[in-house]
C-alpha cells in the first residue's frame, strides 16, 4: 500500500468503520445503563429530585476546597489536559473544516501558534499525569491495563497531530495518515473503556444529585 | 435466613440499577474519593479507597450487565467473583466504611459510592460475609425487638425511673396524640436521660406524644448489615404501631442511621408510602423554636462546636436545624473546619462500632476528627447521635483530649425557660 | 436537723453547696451504689473523690480513670446489653460526675452524680425484677441530710 492509499483508506473506509463503532458503541453503553432503570422513591420528598439532579452536572466540575487542597495536582492537571484537548480538537482551523464538511457549519478558530502552545502544554501535562498515576499509591493501586491504554490513545492524537502539523520525521502524507489513524484508534477504543465517562458522567452526576436533592442536600 | 455464595451473587445482581451502572461506567480511577475518606486518610492504605471497596460488585456489573463484559464472560475471558474475593473484601465493606457518604460528595464524575456500598452489603450479607457483631445485633433486633437486647420491662424500668425524677408520667401507648417517639437502644441503655429531656421539652412546648410498647426501637440493624427483608420487617413494626396509635408523626431520635432507615429507606423497603410523616427530633425542635413554642433562657458560655452525624446531615438533609438550635443555647458556637454536609465522620456508624474486629481501626481513624478539633479548640462538642457521642468520647479519651460530648436535645432541655416554677434561669 | 423528703428540697440543698462540698456529697452517692460496679478502679477513684484535701492533679488523674472505666463498661451499639454491667457503667458515670471540675459542669456535679447513681440501681432492678423505684433517692436524701447536719 502506498502512502497515499493509506491516507485515503484512513480518511475513507477506516473512518466510516471507526465512526460506526464509536456511535453505536456509545449508544449501546448508554442504553445498557438506562435499561436497568431504577425504582421510584416512595419516601416523602424534602427537595426536588430534578433540580437536585441538574445541579451537580455543572457544579461537580468544580471541586470543594478540601479536595482541591488534598489533590491539587490531580485537579489542576485534569483541568489542563481536558481543556487543552478540547481546545485543540474544536478550535484548530483544519479540524473545524472537517466538522464543516460533516455538520454543514463551522465556527471561528484560534490562531495556530496558540493551538500549538496549548498542544505542547497538554502533552506535557499528560506525561505528568502518567508519572503521577504510576507514582501515587492510590492511583497505582487502582490502575488497570485499561487506564494505561486510555492514556495512550488520548495522548497519541495530540502527539501525532503535532508531528503532522510541523512535518517532523516522515512525509506529510504519512504523518497525516498516522494522525487520522490515531484518532480512529481513540474512537474505536472509546466505547469499551472509561472514556465513556464523557457521556455517562452526566447520568452519574444527575443520579447523585437527584438522590441527594430528594433529601434536601446539595451534592 | 441461610447464606450461600449463590444467594450472594444473586443479591448483588438484584441490586444493580441504572445509577450503579452509570457510576461504574464513569469511574476514571482518579482516586479523589480516597482523600475524602477518613479510613484512607488516617491509614494511608490504598485498599481503603472508596471505589475499591466495590470492586467485586463492579466485576459482577461488568460481567452481567455490560454488553462487552457479558461477551467476554461467555468466552471465558473474564475472572468471575469468588467466595474468596468476598472474604477478602469483608473488612473493606464493613470495618472500613460507615456509609458516611463523603466520597459521594467529591467524586468528580458524580458517583454516589455510599449508595453502592449499601447495596453491596446486601450481597455480602446474603453470601454470609457480614461481621459477627452485626449478625448478632440483627438477630436480636428481629427476635427481641432491639439489637442490644433491650426488652420492654427494661424500657419500662427506665421510664419509671424518669417519671420519678420528673414528677409526672411518660405517655405510653396513648392513642390519638400527634407524635410517636422512637428511641434507640443506645439511648435507653447508655443515655436514658434523653427520655427525661424529651419529656420536659414536650411538656414545655405543649406537644402531645407517646411511646409505643410494641415498637419503641429506632435502630435498624437490617440497614447496617444489608438485609432489606429484615430492615423492612423492623420498619413494619413501627408502621403498625403508628397506625394503631393513630399518630400523625413519628419522631426519629438522636441516632443517625435510625433516621436514614425510617425517613428515607423505610417506604421503599416496605413498598408503600407511609400514612404518617417522619421528623427527626432536631427538625421538630427547630419547628417548635420557629413557632415560638420552645423558649430557652441563658446560654452556654463555653466554646461549643457541633459534630454533624453523617446520616442526619449529609445523607439525611437535616443540616440547618441543629445550627438554629445551637444559636439559641450557645454564646460561643464555632463551626468545625469543613462542616455541614462536608463534616468528617466520627468513624463509628454504619455498624462499625458493633464490630469488635474494627475496634483498632475505628480508634485510628478518629484522628481525622481530632485534627478538626485541634484547629478550633472547643470546650465541648455537641452532637445529635448517641453512637457518635460514645465513640467521640472513646476517641477523645484514647487521644487524651479532655472535651465533654453533649447531646443537643439534652442541652436544650437544660435551658428550657421554666414556665411552671418562677425560678427563672437554669444555670 | 435538716430533713429532705423530695427532689425539690434535694436539688435546692445541693445548689447551696460549694464545689468542694458537692464533690464530697457526690462521692457519697457513688459509694452507696459502689457494690453494683465490678470494676475495682471505681473504688480507687472514689477514695480520691471523697478526700477533701485531694490535689487538682490527683483529681484529674482519677477523672481520667473514671472516664476510661465508663467507656469499658458501656454496652457498645449493637452488642448484647447486660443490665448488671450497665449498672457498673452508671456507677462509673456517677464517679465521672463527682470528679468533674467546676468549669465543665457549672450547674454543679452532685445532681448528675445522684441521677447516675439512681440509674445504676434501676439497671440492677431490670435484672432482678424488683420494683426499687425511689429507693436510691431515699438513700440519697438521707446521705445529704447527714452531710448537712455534720
Amino acid at each position: 500500500m502506498t502512502e497515499t492509499e493509506l491516507l485515503m483508506w484512513a480518511r475513507g473506509p477506516a473512518l466510516q468503520v471507526a465512526t460506526v463503532i464509536f456511535l453505536l458503541g456509545i449508544l449501546v453503553r448508554v442504553l445498557e445503563i438506562l435499561v436497568l432503570g431504577r425504582k421510584a422513591n416512595l419516601a416523602e420528598a424534602r427537595g426536588s429530585a430534578v433540580a437536585g439532579g441538574l445541579r451537580p452536572i455543572v457544579s461537580r466540575s468544580f471541586p470543594d476546597s478540601g479536595t482541591l487542597r488534598r489533590s491539587t495536582f490531580n485537579v489542576v492537571a485534569g483541568y489542563v489536559f481536558h481543556t487543552g484537548f478540547f481546545i485543540v480538537l474544536l478550535l484548530f482551523a483544519p479540524h473545524i473544516l472537517l466538522f464543516r464538511d460533516v455538520f454543514g457549519f463551522g465556527w471561528p478558530s484560534l490562531p495556530t501558534q496558540i493551538i500549538d502552545a496549548i498542544t505542547i502544554v497538554t502533552i506535557i501535562t499528560l506525561l505528568a499525569v502518567l508519572v503521577h498515576r504510576i507514582q501515587h499509591k492510590v492511583m497505582r493501586y487502582l490502575s488497570r491495563f485499561q487506564d494505561y491504554l486510555v492514556w495512550f490513545v488520548t495522548i497519541l492524537p495530540l502527539v501525532t497531530g503535532y508531528l503532522a502539523f510541523h512535518r517532523i520525521g516522515l512525509t506529510p502524507t504519512m504523518l497525516l495518515a498516522i494522525h487520522i489513524l490515531s484518532v480512529e484508534l481513540l474512537m474505536v477504543v472509546f466505547p469499551f473503556t472509561k472514556l465513556m465517562h464523557a457521556f455517562t458522567l452526566f447520568m452519574a452526576r444527575y443520579y447523585n444529585g437527584s438522590i441527594s436533592g430528594y433529601r434536601g442536600v446539595n451534592s | 435466613m441461610s447464606a450461600s455464595f449463590e444467594r450472594g451473587i444473586n443479591a448483588f445482581k438484584e441490586q444493580i440499577d441504572a445509577p450503579v451502572a452509570a457510576f461504574f461506567s464513569s469511574c476514571v480511577r482518579c482516586g479523589l474519593c480516597a482523600e475524602a475518606c477518613l479510613f484512607y486518610t488516617e491509614t494511608g492504605d490504598p485498599e481503603r479507597t472508596p471505589i475499591n471497596k466495590l470492586e467485586p460488585m463492579r466485576r459482577i456489573w461488568q460481567q452481567e450487565y455490560s454488553f462487552w463484559g457479558k461477551l467476554a464472560s461467555s468466552l471465558g475471558l473474564s475472572r468471575p467473583v469468588t467466595d474468596a474475593d468476598l472474604t477478602e473484601w469483608e473488612t473493606l465493606v464493613y470495618d472500613s466504611c460507615t456509609l458516611c457518604g463523603r466520597c459521594s460528595m467529591v467524586c468528580p464524575v458524580g458517583n454516589d459510592i455510599a449508595y453502592m456500598i449499601r447495596k453491596m452489603r446486601e450481597g455480602m450479607a446474603a453470601s454470609g460475609h457480614a461481621p459477627e457483631g452485626l449478625i448478632g445485633a440483627t438477630r436480636r433486633a428481629v427476635t427481641i425487638g432491639s439489637p442490644m437486647g433491650v426488652k420492654l420491662p427494661a424500657l419500662q424500668a427506665q421510664i419509671r425511673h424518669t417519671e420519678k425524677d420528673l414528677g409526672y408520667s411518660i405517655p405510653v401507648d396513648v392513642e390519638g396524640v400527634d407524635y410517636l417517639l422512637l428511641l434507640s437502644s443506645m439511648e435507653i441503655m447508655n443515655f436514658p436521660e434523653f427520655i427525661s429531656a424529651i419529656a420536659r421539652i414536650f411538656k414545655h412546648a405543649g406537644v402531645t406524644w407517646t411511646i409505643s410498647s410494641e415498637a419503641f426501637e429506632a435502630t435498624n440493624s437490617g440497614i447496617q448489615i444489608g438485609v432489606s427483608e429484615i430492615a423492612a420487617e423492623l420498619v413494619e413494626r413501627i408502621v403498625a404501631a403508628a397506625a394503631k396509635l393513630k399518630v400523625k408523626y413519628v419522631i426519629s431520635p438522636e441516632c443517625g442511621h435510625a433516621y436514614m432507615a425510617i425517613r428515607w429507606e423505610g417506604p421503599n423497603l416496605i413498598g408503600r408510602p407511609y400514612d404518617f410523616k417522619v421528623v427527626h427530633i432536631l427538625e421538630l425542635l427547630d419547628e417548635l423554636r420557629a413557632a415560638g413554642r420552645l423558649k430557652t433562657s441563658g446560654k452556654e458560655t463555653q466554646r461549643l462546636t457541633y459534630h454533624d452525624p453523617c446520616q442526619i446531615s449529609r445523607r439525611g438533609g437535616v443540616v440547618q436545624q441543629p445550627r438554629n438550635l445551637m444559636h439559641e443555647i450557645a454564646a460561643d458556637f464555632v463551626e468545625m473546619p469543613e462542616t455541614g454536609t462536608m463534616n468528617w465522620c466520627c468513624g463509628a456508624g454504619g455498624g462499625v462500632s458493633s464490630n469488635e474486629r474494627a475496634d483498632e481501626i475505628r480508634l485510628k481513624v478518629f484522628n481525622r476528627k481530632k485534627k478538626q478539633l485541634d484547629q478550633i479548640h472547643p470546650d465541648a462538642i455537641i452532637s445529635a447521635c448517641s453512637n457518635c457521642r460514645i465513640h467521640l468520647e472513646d476517641g477523645l479519651e484514647e487521644y487524651e483530649m479532655d472535651i465533654p460530648v453533649l447531646s443537643l436535645t439534652e442541652t436544650i432541655a437544660e435551658h428550657l425557660l421554666d414556665r411552671e416554677q418562677n425560678e427563672g434561669q437554669e444555670p | 436537723m435538716t430533713e429532705i423528703t423530695n427532689d425539690s428540697e434535694f436539688r435546692a440543698a445541693l445548689d447551696r453547696l460549694d464545689a468542694g462540698q458537692q464533690r464530697l456529697v457526690a462521692a457519697g452517692f457513688v459509694k452507696s451504689v459502689l457494690h453494683l460496679c465490678t470494676d475495682e478502679r471505681i473504688a480507687r477513684v472514689l477514695e480520691v473523690a471523697g478526700d477533701p484535701g485531694a490535689s487538682s492533679s490527683t483529681l484529674a488523674e482519677a477523672l481520667k480513670t473514671a472516664k476510661a472505666t465508663t467507656f469499658d463498661c458501656h454496652t457498645r451499639c449493637g452488642s448484647e446489653g447486660d443490665w448488671l454491667e450497665q449498672a457498673g457503667y452508671f456507677v462509673a458515670r456517677a464517679a465521672v460526675a463527682a470528679l468533674t471540675p467546676l468549669g465543665q459542669m457549672p450547674g454543679g456535679v452532685a445532681w448528675p452524680a445522684a441521677m447516675s447513681a439512681r440509674m445504676a440501681q434501676t439497671s440492677k432492678s431490670i435484672v432482678t425484677g424488683e420494683n426499687t423505684a425511689g429507693q436510691e433517692s431515699e438513700n440519697q436524701y438521707r446521705l445529704l441530710a447527714g452531710f448537712l447536719n455534720s
